[in-house]
């Protein structure tokens, strides 16, 4: 059963992140529910995703295994990567660990 | 951000699995930067047990970008300072394009550190004047519309954020920097050099890329070396091809650098 709250804080946690990554100003005007995705919604660059991605092992630990994730996405799923998946993806591997 | 500081630069590096063998990634130029392998070849690599080194040129990704410094013997000496400042000595090289000129390079300078090349649609052999005159022109030409059409702005007026910053750091690179006239004062590596390499060569080029000629060079003079033609592809075998880039760079890494065989069909 998915936790909603510690869901709701995971998604401000990445969300924290993503501005780290891509600057305030930019975030400012984009509305980030869990179906936004990084690609087409927020046009990060790949270069910033690999960034983000530092950031969240970094939070998370390397049990969160984000090569591992991003390993097993092909690249549509990759291109299309929502930040839901990764929020979801995030509270997973959390309950397997718990 | 893990970076290294390497002759006084900052440089982007991300390291995954682990060795040995050490596999270290060299990409393109302008619009390339370490992701291009990040998502592609470096985790199939690392699981097949190897540690992968992917890092930014001088100059692009998120490595510092300085005015002067982009020809190849700077971008050799780059690479080395790289590997010293992460502890690495010897290593097998990939490169992509610009990138595989860069390993070539490298694995002429100092034969003794680099126990393996794959060279993915490299620039660098050449046996005639004019080499590399097509790839400059096409680059000055980038440089010229993208100083003059804004093209950076452009984008990010149309909401092409992600367009917009290849752009911009290409726009930067390649009318602010000295890139440009750094690579026309590049050298081609000649056959005479083709044959010295002591290593083995993997080559792997698109059917119809306008560096093709690289490869046969490559096939030709090298004394250890396969090359491996991918049919219907352009310069640009990255991502598209990466399954088929897999199939080919996995066994060969097995044989050479001693990684796991693969699994049969593992390769995406």
């Amino acid at each position: 059963m998915s936790d909603i709250p510690r869901m709701n804080d995971i998604r401000s946690e990445v969300v924290r992140m993503l501005i780290d990554v891509v600057g305030e100003d930019f975030l400012l005007d984009v509305e980030i529910g869990p179906g936004t995705t990084f690609g087409d919604d927020l046009g990060l660059e790949s270069i910033e995703f690999v960034a983000l991605v530092d950031r969240l092992r970094a939070h998370y630990g390397d049990r969160a295994d984000f090569p591992g994730f991003i390993a097993g996405l092909d690249l549509d799923q990759l291109v299309n990567l929502t930040v839901g998946d990764v929020v979801d993806h995030i509270a997973a591997q959390e309950r397997a660990h718990a | 951000m893990p970076e290294v500081t390497a002759r006084g630069l900052r440089f982007h590096v991300q390291e995954c699995g682990t060795g040995p063998p050490v596999v270290v990634f060299v990409h393109g130029l302008a619009i390339d930067n370490l992701s291009s392998f990040y998502y592609t070849l470096a985790s199939p690599v690392a699981e097949v047990g190897a540690r992968c080194v992917l890092y930014d040129l001088r100059g692009h990704g998120l490595t510092e970008r300085t005015p002067t410094g982009y020809g190849v013997s700077d971008a050799v000496a780059d690479l080395f300072a790289v590997l010293d400042a992460l502890g690495h000595y010897r290593v097998h090289l990939v490169g992509y394009s610009f990138g595989g000129a860069v390993a070539l390079n490298a694995a002429l300078a100092h034969p003794g550190r680099v126990a393996g090349l794959v060279l993915i649609d490299a620039h660098g052999p050449g046996d005639g004047p004019g080499w590399n005159e097509d790839f400059l022109n096409r680059l000055a030409q980038s440089a010229l519309k993208l100083e003059h059409e804004r093209i950076a702005d452009q984008l990010l007026a149309f909401g092409e954020r992600r367009m917009s910053r290849v752009a911009a750091t290409a726009d930067a690179l390649l009318n602010r920097t000295t890139l440009l006239d750094d690579l026309a004062a590049m050298d081609p590596v000649r056959p005479a050099q083709l044959t010295t390499l002591s290593c083995p060569v993997l080559a792997v080029y698109g059917q119809h890329s306008d560096v093709a000629d690289a490869g046969r060079l490559i096939l030709r003079h090298v004394p250890d070396c396969a090359l491996h033609t991918m049919a219907g592809h352009t310069h640009f075998v990255l991502p598209a091809g990466t399954a088929e880039i897999l199939e080919v760079l996995l066994p060969w890494l097995a044989h050479h650098a001693g990684t796991r065989v693969p699994a049969a069909g593992a390769a995406r």
